[in-house]
C-alpha cells in the first residue's frame, strides 16, 4: 500500500498529464491538420524546397496503402542508415572511447527495435555505442519512430473523420510532427534535465578520485537530448544499459517524477488531439476515461499487495514506490525505459507491466495507442451496437463485415506474436542459452520469457534479460516479433480507416460513443478482449509468482 | 416522452395464426441429427471445431494409451463424459437450427395453403377462338390465363383480367370475409373463389411466386447472410482463432513446463470459451426474425431487408390505412351563398355517382339517407365523367341533359345494390339541350382555377380544417354552392405504435393528399409532427431522396404503379398485396393483408432481430470470464497448487470442468425461447435501450454463469 504522499505524487503526476495534454492538443491538432504555427515563417521556405526535391506535391493526400507504404519504405531507409552506422561505428568520428562496430544480428535487432518505437536493447549503451552511434542510430530512430507513429494515428483519424477525402500526406506529417511538436518539445526538456543535473557533453569519460581515494571512471555523453526523446517519444531505449536506474541519466526525485511526466505527455495529449483531429471534441471522451482508467487499475493492482516489494535491482535511491509507479507507467504508454530492474519488482506490479503492454492503450505508445483503442472501439460499438437495435455506427460510418474482420485480424496478431515464439523459446531450448535461466523457479522464468515478447510484441521495449538474450534465436525472434508487432497492426488498421473514406455517414448516430455510459463499457469490454486472451498465461507467470510468494529476481 | 411506451409485445398486439403445428417434432428430432454430419457443420465455424474437439476426446476415450502423457487411462470415464457432452453441445445447436426452421416452414406452409398440384382451366387463344384446356397449376407460367369458377383455388399469383367475384383469403392473410376482386386487383396463390366466374392472368412462374420466396428464404442452406450476420461470423471466426492459439500454446506449455495438463481439459476450456452460444443460436435468430414477419403476413423478399428495416431513421407513412381507417365519412353539408342543403347534396350526388373511393360512397350514402336523390340521376348515363386526377385534385361530372332517358345496365344494377332505389327511372327528369357541370374537390383547387366563390367560403374552409376534418368543396357550373365536412376515423392501436417508433428515435412522416390545417390536426392528433400535406404520389419519391441524401435510411409503404419508383428507392419498401404488380415488384416486402400500419411492425421487429443478435453475441463472449474462473484454477490443482486461492468458486477439482462445460452446453437450449422469440424490450431511446442491454445481457453475461456454473457443481457433487 502507499501512503497519503505517495498516493498525492500519483495523482499530481497524472493530472499534470492530463492537464498539459489538454492544453497541448489544440496546437498538435493544428499541427497535424496543417493549419499555419509559429515555426512556419523559420522553416516553410526550406520545408518548400524539400518537398520539391523529394519531388513531393504536399498538398495531394495520399490512399492508405500509399501512406503506409510511405512509412515503412521510409522507417526501412532509416534503420539501412542506423545499421550502418552501428556496424561502422569503429571507422565513424565521436567515438572517443574507440567502441569497436556492432555485429549485424545485434545491430539488426537494435535497428529494427528502434526504429519502431520498442527500444528493447540487448546490449548496454555505455559500453558498446559511440557518441556518434547515440546520437547518429539510436536519437535518430528515437525522433523517426514517434514520429513515424504520430503520422500513422493522424492518418487513421482522417479516414474516420467525416467528411475526409483521404489519408493526408506522410512526408508532410512526418516533416511537420518532427519539426513542430518533438524538436520544439525535446529541446526544452533536455535544457530542464541538464539544469537538474544529466550531463550533456561530446567529451571522453572522466576519470575521477573519489573521497575515499579510489579511482572510477564516470560515463557521460549527450545524455539529456537522448533522454527526452526517449521519454517524450515513449521510447523507452536509454542510454545507459540501466536506463533510468543509473544515475547520470536520472540523477534525483525530481528528474524521476519529471520522466514519468514526460512519457505520459504526448500519449496524453494525443488522446485530446483525437477529439479536435476528427471533428468532435466531445469523442475524445471515451478514450480518455478507458485509457486513464484502465492506468489507474493497473496503478492500484501493483500499489495493492502487501508483500515486500523490494528485491535485488530495486531502485534503492528513491524506493520502492518510484520503482512501482515507473514500471507501470512505463509499460501503460509502451516507453519500456526502466528505473530498476523489473527483476526487483513485485509480481503484481509486473502483472500490471503486462496489462499495459497486452492493451497497449491505456494511453498506449506515441500514436499507436489511440489506434489500438479505435480499435477497441470499433468493435465494443459493433457488439454492444446491435443491442440497441440498429446496424452499430462509429462516427456515423456503419460498422461492416470487412470492418470486423480487419480488427479480429489486428486482434490476432498480438496473440500470435506473443505466444508462438514464447512456446519457440522452450520448445527448441532457445531458453537455455539465457545464463542462469535453468536455475529459476518456473513461474519467474516463464514471466521473463512472456515478458520479453510480450514487451517486443507491444513495442514497448523493457525486458527482463536484457544483454542476457544476446542470443540468435532472440535477437532474430524479438527483432521479428517487434517488426511484425509494430506495422501489421498498422497497416491492418489503416486498411480499415482508408475504407471508412467516402463512406455514407448518417449524420446523427444514435449510440452515443461519446457519452460516459459508452466509456465505462468501452473499459470493460477492453478488459474483456484483451486481457481474458493472455490469463492463462498471466496465471502461469505473475499471477503463479505472486501466490508462491516468489519475487522475481534473476538467478 | 411523458407516458410510458408499453412493452413491444403488447405495442405490436398479439398474432393469431391459423394454426401452428408445434416445431418440436420426431422430423425435427432427426433433422437435428443428420445435421450433425461435418459436413453439414462446415458452414458453421465455432460448431464444427466443437464437434472436431470431440472426435478427438471421443478418440482418447477409446485408446486412452495413445495419448499419453496428455492422457492418463484412469480418467477413461472422464472422458466418456466429456466427449458426450461435446456432441451434446453441438446437437443442442443443430436442433435450435431445426426448430428455427421448421417453425418457419411451419409458418410459412401455413400461409401457403397450395402446395400440392391443382387441376386448372387454362385459357388458350386460338385464332380468334378462346379455348378452354385443362392444365395444372405447376405449368402455367407468367402471362397465361385461367378461368376460375365458384369454388376454384387460384393456382398462383395473379392478377383479375375480366370478371368480379368474391374470394376467399383467409387461409392466406387471416382475413376472415370474402374479398370483392375486380380487373385489375391482385389474386393470391392460395386462395379461393367464392362466388361468381372471373379470368386472371399469371403474373409468377412456377417457383416465383411470393409464397415460393418465401418459402425459399428459410431453407438455410439458401439464405444469403444478412450484413450483420456476416460480420457476427468473422467476430466469431477471430475469437475462433484466438482461442485457437492460446490453447494450443497452452498445449505446449504444459508439455515444455512439465505441468501434465490433461488433453480433455484443455479442450474443454477450449470449448468453453470459444462463442458456442452465439455460433449455435446465429442462425435461428435470423429465420426466427423472418417467421415473425410471416406470424404477421408480411413477405420479405431478403432476410437483409428486415435487418435494414431495424436501422430505418425516417418512416413515411400514408395518412390514409395507416393512421386513419381509410374511410372518411361525411358528417354535415354546409351550403353556401343562398343555397340549400338540398342543392348542394344533390350536386354532391352527382358528382360522386362515379367516384367508388370510400368519400365518394359516403357522400351518396349521405345525401340518400337524407333524401336528395337529384332528378337528373338519369342523365348521368350520357355525362362526361371527370375522373379524379392528383393534379387538381378535383372529380366530377358534366351532364348532358335530355339526349338519353335510360340508365346503362350496369349503372342501373350499381343503384340497385347500393341503395336499393326501385325505379329510378321514375323520377329521371329531362331538360333538353343543356348541360350541367359538377365539379366537387379540395377546396383550394376551385381558387386556383377561378370559380366564383362565396364570401364565406375561406372561413368556413379553414374552421373545417383546423377541427382535423376535411372539407371538400362542391361547385356547380363554375361556382361553389357549399362545403362538405369530412371526417376521418383513427385507426385503433396507431398511436401506440407511432409512440413506439418514436420513442426509438424514428421519425415519422406523414403523407396525406389532406390540405395542410387538416393534415396538421390529424397528424397531431396521433402525435406526428412532421406531415407532408398535399402530396401527389410522385413526392413520395422526392421525399425518399431528399432524405436519404441527408443519410437518412428511409422506409415507406406503397400500392400504385405511381409508388414503384419510390418504394424501389427507399431502403425498406413495403407493398400492398392489394396494390400494382409494379408496386410489388419494385418493393422489398409485401403485406399479405394489404395493411399500411405494417410498416411500424415490420420496423420494430426488425429492431429487435438485431438486438437478439447483439444481446446473445454480448452474453456469450461475456461468459468467459466465469469459465476461466471455473476451469483454469482446477486444471493445475496437482502441479501448481498455488493457483487454487484462484478457485473463488470454490468448485469441486473433479467436477469443476465438467460443471462449466454442462453449464456451456445447456445455455444454448436454454436460449432457444429468447433466440425465436427475440428479445423482449420497451421501445425507448437508443442509450437507454444500450444500458439496459448491456446490463443484462453484458453484465448478466459475466454473473449468470458464475452462479449456473457453481449450482451445476453443487449437484455434481450430490450425485
Amino acid at each position: 500500500m502507499i501512503d497519503a504522499l505517495q498516493a498525492f505524487v500519483v495523482v499530481a503526476v497524472l493530472g499534470a498529464a492530463l492537464g498539459s495534454g489538454w492544453a497541448l492538443a489544440p496546437y498538435v491538432a493544428r499541427v497535424l491538420a496543417g493549419s499555419p504555427t509559429f515555426l512556419d515563417r523559420l522553416l516553410g521556405p526550406l520545408e518548400k524546397r524539400t518537398y520539391r526535391l523529394i519531388g513531393t506535391d504536399p498538398s495531394s493526400g495520399m490512399g492508405w496503402k500509399q501512406y503506409f507504404f510511405a512509412a515503412l519504405l521510409l522507417n526501412v531507409a532509416q534503420m539501412a542508415i542506423a545499421f550502418l552506422v552501428l556496424v561502422g561505428q569503429g571507422a565513424l568520428p565521436l567515438n572517443p572511447q574507440g567502441f569497436p562496430g556492432m555485429n549485424w544480428e545485434l545491430a539488426f535487432n537494435t535497428v529494427v527495435s528502434f526504429a519502431s518505437n520498442t527500444n528493447l536493447q540487448h546490449y548496454a549503451g555505455e559500453s558498446t555505442l559511440s557518441y556518434f552511434s547515440q546520437m547518429g542510430a539510436i536519437q535518430f530512430l528515437q525522433f523517426t519512430s514517434a514520429a513515424t507513429g504520430v503520422c500513422v494515428m493522424a492518418a487513421m483519424v482522417r479516414g474516420f473523420k467525416r467528411g475526409s477525402a483521404n489519408m493526408g500526406n506522410f512526408y508532410v506529417d512526418f516533416v511537420r510532427v518532427v519539426s513542430r511538436i518533438l524538436l520544439p518539445l525535446c529541446l526544452v526538456a533536455a535544457v530542464v534535465m541538464v539544469a537538474l543535473g544529466v550531463p550533456q557533453t561530446l567529451g571522453g569519460y572522466i576519470t575521477v578520485k573519489t573521497v575515499e581515494g579510489a579511482t572510477q571512471r564516470l560515463l557521460v555523453g549527450p545524455v539529456a537530448s537522448l533522454v527526452s526523446i526517449m521519454q517524450i517519444g515513449t521510447n523507452g531505449g536509454g542510454y545507459f544499459g540501466a536506463n533510468s536506474a543509473y544515475p547520470f541519466q536520472n540523477p534525483t526525485p525530481i528528474t524521476d517524477i519529471l520522466q514519468i511526466y514526460l512519457m505520459l505527455l504526448l500519449p496524453t495529449t494525443l488522446v485530446f488531439a483525437f477529439g479536435e483531429l476528427v471533428g468532435k471534441k466531445r469523442e475524445t471522451l471515451p478514450i480518455l476515461i478507458a485509457s486513464y482508467g484502465l492506468l489507474a487499475i493497473d496503478l492500484m493492482i501493483a500499489f495493492i499487495p502487501s508483500m515486500a516489494a523490494v528485491g535485488p535491482g530495486i531502485e534503492a535511491r528513491f524506493g520502492a514506490f518510484f520503482s512501482t509507479f515507473w514500471t507501470v507507467v512505463t509499460t501503460a504508454v509502451t516507453t519500456g525505459s526502466v528505473n530498476s530492474s523489473l527483476a526487483g519488482n513485485n509480481p503484481l506490479a509486473i502483472l500490471s507491466a503486462f496489462m499495459g503492454m497486452v492493451i497497449q492503450a491505456t494511453p498506449g505508445g506515441e500514436g499507436v495507442g489511440i489506434m489500438y483503442m479505435i480499435m477497441y472501439i470499433v468493435i465494443t460499438v459493433f457488439v454492444v451496437g446491435l443491442m440497441t437495435g440498429r446496424t452499430p455506427e462509429y462516427l456515423g460510418a456503419k460498422i461492416n463485415a470487412r470492418d470486423v474482420k480487419l480488427v479480429m485480424v489486428a486482434f490476432l496478431i498480438h496473440p500470435v506474436i506473443i505466444l508462438v515464439p514464447t512456446v519457440l523459446a522452450y520448445a527448441t531450448k532457445a531458453v537455455n542459452a539465457i545464463p542462469g535461466f535453468s536455475s529459476l523457479p518456473t513461474s519467474v522464468g516463464f514471466t521473463q520469457i512472456l515478458y520479453e515478447f510480450t514487451s517486443s510484441a507491444a513495442n514497448n521495449g523493457s525486458d527482463f534479460l536484457g544483454a542476457a538474450a544476446n542470443t540468435p534465436f532472440f535477437n532474430v525472434a524479438t527483432a521479428v516479433v517487434i517488426f511484425v508487432g509494430r506495422f501489421a497492426p498498422i497497416m491492418v488498421l489503416l486498411a480499415l480507416s482508408g475504407s471508412m473514406i467516402g463512406r455514407r455517414r448518417s449524420e446523427s448516430q444514435t449510440l452515443r460513443t461519446d457519452s460516459g455510459s459508452f466509456s465505462l463499457v468501452l473499459t470493460g469490454s477492453i478488459v474483456l478482449l484483451a486481457v481474458l486472451t493472455f490469463l492463462p498465461f498471466l496465471m502461469l507467470g505473475p499471477i503463479l509468482t505472486y501466490f508462491q510468494g516468489l519475487v522475481n529476481f534473476l538467478g | 416522452m411523458a407516458s410510458r411506451v408499453p412493452r413491444l409485445d403488447s405495442v405490436l398486439g398479439r398474432v393469431r395464426l391459423p394454426r401452428r403445428p408445434s416445431a418440436l417434432t420426431a422430423k425435427t428430432l432427426s433433422d437435428s441429427v443428420a445435421r450433425l454430419s461435418p459436413v453439414a457443420l462446415v458452414a458453421n465455424p465455432v460448431m464444427f471445431v466443437v464437434e472436431l474437439t470431440f472426435f478427438v476426446v471421443a478418440a482418447m476415450a477409446v485408446d486412452p494409451y495413445a495419448f499419453v502423457p496428455a492422457a492418463s487411462p484412469a480418467e477413461r470415464v472422464f472422458y466418456v463424459q466429456v466427449a458426450a457432452i461435446l456432441l451434446v453441445t453441438v446437437w443442442f445447436s443443430t436442433l435450435s437450427d431445426s426448430l428455427a426452421e421448421q417453425q418457419a416452414k411451419n409458418t410459412a406452409s401455413s400461409l401457403r395453403r397450395l402446395e400440392t398440384e391443382v387441376p386448372v382451366k387454362k385459357v388458350v387463344t386460338e385464332g380468334w377462338e378462346r379455348k378452354v384446356v385443362p392444365a395444372t397449376s405447376k405449368s402455367l407460367l407468367k402471362g397465361d390465363l385461367v378461368m376460375l369458377d365458384k369454388g376454384d383455388v387460384v393456382p398462383t399469383d395473379g392478377d383479375v383480367l375480366e370478371g368480379i367475384a368474391m374470394v376467399d383469403e383467409s387461409l392466406v392473410t387471416g382475413e376472415s370475409a370474402p374479398v370483392r376482386k375486380s380487373p385489375g386487383d391482385s389474386l393470391i396463390g392460395g386462395s379461393t373463389v367464392v362466388s361468381d366466374t372471373m379470368t386472371a392472368r399469371i403474373t409468377a412462374n412456377p417457383g416465383e411466386s411470393y409464397l415460393d420466396q418465401m418459402v425459399r428464404l428459410v431453407e438455410s442452406s439458401k439464405r444469403p447472410k444478412t450484413p450483420n450476420e456476416a460480420a457476427i461470423t468473422m467476430v466469431l471466426f477471430g475469437l475462433t482463432g484466438i482461442f485457437t492459439i492460446i490453447i494450443l500454446s497452452m498445449l505446449g506449455l504444459s508439455v515444455e513446463l512439465g505441468l501434465n495438463t490433461d488433453l480433455s481439459v484443455l479442450i474443454a476450456l477450449y470449448v468453453c470459451l470459444l462463442p458456442t452460444t452465439i455460433g449455435a443460436l446465429l442462425p435461428a435468430i435470423g429465420l426466427s426474425g423472418i417467421t415473425r414477419l410471416y406470424e404477421r403476413k408480411v413477405v420479405a423478399k431478403s432476410g437483409r431487408a428486415i435487418e435494414t428495416a431495424g436501422d430505418t431513421d425516417v418512416i413515411l407513412l400514408d395518412k390514409t390505412g395507416t393512421i386513419t381507417v381509410g374511410n372518411r365519412h361525411v358528417v354535415e353539408i354546409i351550403p353556401m351563398g343562398g343555397h340549400t342543403e338540398r342543392d348542394v347534396g344533390e350536386a354532391a350526388f352527382l358528382s360522386s355517382w362515379f367516384d367508388d373511393t370510400p368519400e365518394g360512397r359516403s357522400v351518396i350514402s349521405v345525401a340518400y339517407e337524407r333524401g336528395y336523390v337529384p332528378r337528373e340521376l338519369n342523365s348521368l348515363s350520357l355525362s362526361e365523367v371527370y375522373d379524379f386526377s392528383a393534379n387538381t385534385r378535383t372529380s366530377g361530372v358534366k351532364i348532358h341533359f335530355g339526349s338519353s332517358f335510360v340508365l346503362p345496365k350496369g349503372s342501373m344494377q350499381r343503384v340497385r345494390r347500393k341503395f336499393f332505389v326501385e325505379d329510378a327511372s321514375d323520377r329521371g327528369m329531362h331538360l333538353s339541350g343543356e348541360e350541367s357541370e359538377i365539379v366537387k374537390g379540395a377546396p383550394d383547387s376551385f381558387l386556383k382555377v377561378g370559380f366564383s366563390v362565396p364570401e364565406e367560403f375561406p372561413g368556413l374552409v379553414e374552421k373545417i380544417s383546423s377541427a382535423g376534418d376535411t372539407p371538400m368543396a362542391v361547385a356547380r357550373d363554375h361556382q361553389v354552392i357549399g362545403l362538405i365536412r369530412l371526417r376521418d376515423v383513427l385507426k385503433d392501436g396507431t398511436k401506440e405504435k407511432i409512440d413506439a417508433v418514436k420513442a426509438m428515435g424514428i421519425r415519422p412522416v406523414m403523407i396525406t393528399g389532406d390540405q395542410p390545417l387538416t393534415a396538421k390536426s390529424i397528424a397531431s392528433e396521433v402525435g406526428i409532427d412532421e406531415f407532408i400535406p398535399q402530396a401527389k404520389p410522385e413526392d413520395k419519391f422526392n421525399i425518399v431522396k431528399k432524405e436519404q441524401a441527408q443519410t437518412r435510411v428511409v422506409s415507406m409503404i406503397g400500392d400504385g404503379t405511381n409508388d414503384a419508383p419510390a418504394l424501389a428507392a427507399a431502403d425498406v419498401g413495403l407493398a400492398m398485396n392489394s396494390g400494382t404488380e409494379a408496386a410489388k415488384e419494385a418493393a422489398n416486402m409485401v403485406d399479405l393483408e394489404s395493411n399500411p400500419a405494417k410498416i411500424i411492425d415490420v420496423v420494430l421487429l426488425g429492431k429487435q432481430l438485431l438486438m437478439t443478435r447483439g444481446a446473445v453475441t454480448a452474453f456469450s463472449i461475456s461468459n468467459d470470464v466465469a469459465k476461466y474462473f471455473a476451469i483454469l484454477p482446477v486444471m493445475f490443482a496437482a502441479t501448481l497448487p498455488a493457483l487454487h486461492s484462484l478457485n473463488i468458486l470454490g468448485l469441486g477439482v473433479h467436477t469443476a470442468v465438467l460443471s462449466a462445460l454442462i453449464f456451456n452446453a445447456v445455455i444454448i437450449p436454454l436460449l432457444i425461447p429468447l433466440a425465436m422469440r427475440g428479445v423482449a424490450f420497451r421501445p425507448s431511446d437508443t442509450m437507454t435501450l444500450f444500458l439496459r442491454n448491456v446490463l443484462i445481457y453484458g453484465v448478466g453475461g459475466v454473473i449468470v454463469p458464475f452462479v449456473g456454473i457453481k449450482l451445476i457443481d453443487v449437484l455434481l457433487g450430490a450425485l
